[in-house]
């Protein structure tokens, strides 16, 4: 308990929680992973959260920061017990930048809130991650979250100039510097982003910002199944245009979109592209003509959202389609894994096809929608959650897809991270890697007090 | 434990939506205070969790305003599962001294404001009342306790139909049910004296009352709201037009839980100009008073209604509401007078008497 003394000390007694309604729940996030952490605390600026990794180096126990817990692999999770470190105090946009193209916030700033910032001056933060309303901008890095932009834009990787990192010792740092390139040393902002807090904890960050598109228009194209809209998939990316966002959507995935906003209008065929195009009018007026034309031989239909407000209508259900699965069906509720691999595009036909056999083979309901326009394929699967049975299946299911993306050359993770979820699967993934990446985390964090027993290092 | 129940916690997939709207959460930011923070925390105690304080804290300070099932897209219903486990925690023994004190007030008194019982007899005394009618006014206890003049008032405007009130009305249930507790006692005594009154409908000018003779009482006579009721009825009320602009605060349990949004705002309408607030319908956010925050939680209910006073547009002379608990605990944040929308109505009745 002399621990919890001096945490108080450092953070004031009203931001160190030892009380077990809260250690209960810090110990989940959205997935199935669980460990209960010792001491819940909640920052407000760097210096603390650095005096707070002092102790916990001192004292040799667990450190793990977490956004708003709505991580998919329990990244924030802490397995190994400690001190989770709720970063959500920290959430002041502290800079707006205009004429340099960046946007400097703490790591707890809400996603949604950093683009309503923006929007006032004509600019936004392109990555989309479904979790917008909720999710933090440190989360989002940590895990080099994306969403449904990053076909044409980039993942958050691409969004990232400086970072202020507390090191595993205390130690505080600037990674980057304020310039849109460079070209100067070790690239440690790059290094940090996706690392998951096992190397570091990202207080701030400066951000590149893009402009906001004049126009945006959105194609939806109707395909008899999800193989024929995956074909379509390449056609359209090889045709050269590039999106803005393309996404695919499943019978299910169609079904508990209109559940989750009957509004929406969706036709109820076999699978769907949701395809973007944004720019100046007319150009969006050309490349949408051209989307169209490559979805043509093999599309049932193709319509266009006749208005802003239809298109955002649709991009809001999007969203939340993952979760709203659960919608269908009053005893299921969607379970996350297998949820989030990526695959080059030309393997996608090939996976959307075994994904159905996989539905066949196991007798249980698979619902696919995602980001295929980068390849990354979001696979869900609504279960009893009472039924051992099932989620056993639900598990094997995931296995095999976890098995099958790395076997085309894909990844376990497009952008949901590794955390403990995935983490068995790194080695089969890097399997001359990996050991790389034990090394820089035993040289940066030679205790290993930082989220220890994840990403399978 | 029952399977159905099991399951409507599970529901909960953790995806973190709530965290954005829970107006709880948005003041005291513990993850413990979230709806799923507490969705969280019922399937731990229905695991057989120890409970502790704090999560009877986390479970009593939900204000039932059920903008998170509204928002929730994966169709959990968290203010059932709440209202549920405080009914668990109760058989548990796991209550708060705020919470007794409010079973104890009711039960000794038929009110929660422990207030010597009185029931109706306000309007009894000073109102010829026909004892057989084909609708009850219930009165209920903030109208027969704190607010008589604005009850009078409503029995004026709606006498003419046929309308009684009960003469020994005791508290409908609501506060007792919304933290735990059964109130099956209050219920019986409420429905016996309807009966012997032989009338068909319910008018509750309460949102508190609405809601639960809606959805608590057993179905045998039907049940509206003073503002559905008078929206009807709008040709016969000789309303005046009034030179004011005022705003509408949503009552939870009125709008969300049962969906009336447009009669109050059809009846406000008629009589002056309504600037809608920046969150409303059922999007609206809560005054955070309900579930029995503000009895338990004081200060907590007041910064969330000052929040929702934010919401409030420029150049409005009132905030009209009808809920009289949503009114008292928006009064104690507000700079801009909180009226009842009945209070409303008579004000552009007397508007046209003036002019005869």
């Amino acid at each position: 308990m002399m621990l919890a003394k001096e945490l108080e000390e450092i953070l004031g007694k009203e931001n160190v929680s030892t009380r077990m309604s809260e250690l209960y729940c810090y110990s989940f996030d959205a997935s199935g992973v669980e460990g209960l952490p010792d001491f819940v605390v909640r920052p407000a600026t760097t210096e603390q959260v650095a005096d707070v990794v002092k102790l916990a180096d001192m004292s040799n126990i667990p450190v793990v920061a977490r956004g708003a817990g709505s991580g998919l692999c329990g990244g924030a999770v802490p397995v190994e017990g400690g001190i989770v470190l709720d970063m959500c105090s920290m959430d002041r946009v502290l800079d707006i930048d205009i004429d340099n193209l960046q946007i400097t916030v703490e790591s707890g700033v809400v996603h949604e809130k950093l683009n309503k910032a923006l929007e006032p001056y004509g600019f936004f933060f392109p990555p989309d991650p479904g979790s917008t309303a909720m999710c933090t901008i440190g989360g989002l890095m940590a895990n080099n979250g994306s969403g449904m932009r990053c076909v044409k834009y980039g993942t958050t990787r691409n969004y990232v100039l400086d970072l202020e990192v507390v090191m595993a010792d205390g130690r505080i740092v600037h990674t980057g510097s304020k310039t849109l390139k460079t070209a100067s040393g070790y690239d440690l902002t790059d290094l940090m982003v996706g690392s998951e807090g096992t190397l570091g904890i990202i207080t701030k960050a400066v951000l590149k910002v893009h402009p906001l598109p004049h126009s945006r228009s959105v194609i939806l194209s109707s395909f008899d199944n999800t193989t024929l809209a995956g074909k379509a998939v390449v056609k359209v990316l090889s045709s050269g245009i590039i999106p803005s966002a393309c996404e695919i959507l499943d019978s299910t995935a169609i079904k508990a979109v209109r559940r989750f906003d009957p509004s929406v209008e969706l036709p109820d065929v076999g699978a769907i592209l949701m395809i973007e195009v944004d720019g100046m009018e007319n150009a969006v007026r050309e490349e949408a003509a051209l989307v169209g034309k490559a979805c043509e031989e093999l599309a049932s239909a193709i319509k266009v959202a006749e208005s802003g407000t239809e298109s955002e209508n649709l991009w809001k259900a999007r969203r939340l389609v993952g979760a709203a699965i659960s919608k269908i069906d009053v005893k299921r509720t969607r379970i996350y894994v297998g949820e989030d691999i990526g695959v080059p595009i030309k393997e996608l036909p090939g996976m959307l096809e075994y994904v159905r056999s996989l539905s066949e083979e196991f007798d249980i309901h698979i619902m696919t929608y995602g980001h295929i326009g980068d390849g990354n394929l979001h696979t869900g699967m609504a279960i009893d959650m009472l039924s051992e049975e099932e989620l056993e299946s639900a598990h094997a299911v995931a296995d095999r897809i976890y098995r099958r993306a790395i076997s085309v050359g894909g990844t376990v993770s497009a952008e949901h991270g590794v955390g403990r979820a995935r983490a068995m699967y790194m080695e089969l993934e890097h399997p001359t890697s990996l050991e790389v990446m034990r090394q820089i985390k035993r040289a940066l964090d030679p205790k290993g007090i930082l989220n220890p027993g994840k990403m399978g290092l | 434990m029952q399977e159905d129940k099991q399951r409507s916690i599970l529901k909960c997939v953790r995806c973190g939506t709530c965290r954005s709207i829970c107006p709880v959460f948005e003041e005291l930011g513990w993850e413990s205070f979230s709806t799923r923070g507490r969705m969280l925390l019922a399937k731990g105690i229905s695991k057989g969790m120890d409970v502790d304080e704090s999560m009877i804290d986390s479970i009593n300070t939900c204000t039932t305003c059920g903008l998170c099932e509204q928002m929730c897209p994966a169709g959990a219903k968290p203010t059932d599962v709440f209202e549920e486990l405080r009914r668990d925690l109760v058989r548990m023994g796991k209550v708060k001294g705020s919470q007794l004190e409010l079973y104890n007030n009711t039960l000794l008194t038929g009110n929660p404001l422990g207030e010597k019982r009185s029931g109706t007899s306000f309007i009894l005394e000073q109102r010829d009342v026909p004892k057989v009618a084909d609708y009850v006014y219930f009165v209920g206890c903030l109208g027969s306790y704190r607010f008589r003049e604005d009850a009078l008032r409503t029995y004026d405007l709606i006498r003419d139909v046929g309308v009684t009130v009960l003469s020994d009305e005791v508290c409908c249930g609501s506060p007792l049910l919304r933290t735990g507790f059964d109130a099956d006692d209050l219920i019986r005594h409420n429905l016996e004296q309807i009966e012997k009154t032989g009338a068909h409908t319910i008018i509750a000018s309460c949102a508190g009352c609405y809601n639960t003779f809606k959805n608590d009482y057993p179905d045998r006579f039907n049940v509206v709201h003073i503002t559905e009721f008078l929206a009807e009825h709008m040709d016969e009320l000789g309303l005046g037009r009034l030179d004011l602009t005022v705003t509408y605060h949503d009552p939870c349990h009125l709008g969300r839980a049962n969906r009336i949004f447009d009669a109050p705002r059809k009846l406000i309408m008629a009589v002056c100009d309504l600037k809608e607030m920046k969150t409303n319908r059922e999007n609206a956010r809560c005054c955070g008073g309900g579930g029995g925050v503000r009895k338990g939680y004081p200060d907590l209910s007041a910064s969330i209604a000052k929040k929702r006073i934010m919401d409030v547009p420029d150049g409005v002379d009132n905030i009209v509401t009808c809920c009289p608990l949503c009114r008292v605990n928006l009064e104690q944040a507000s700079d801009v007078p909180v009226i009842d929308l009945l209070d409303l109505l008579y004000i552009a009745q007397k508007e046209v008497l003036k002019a005869v």
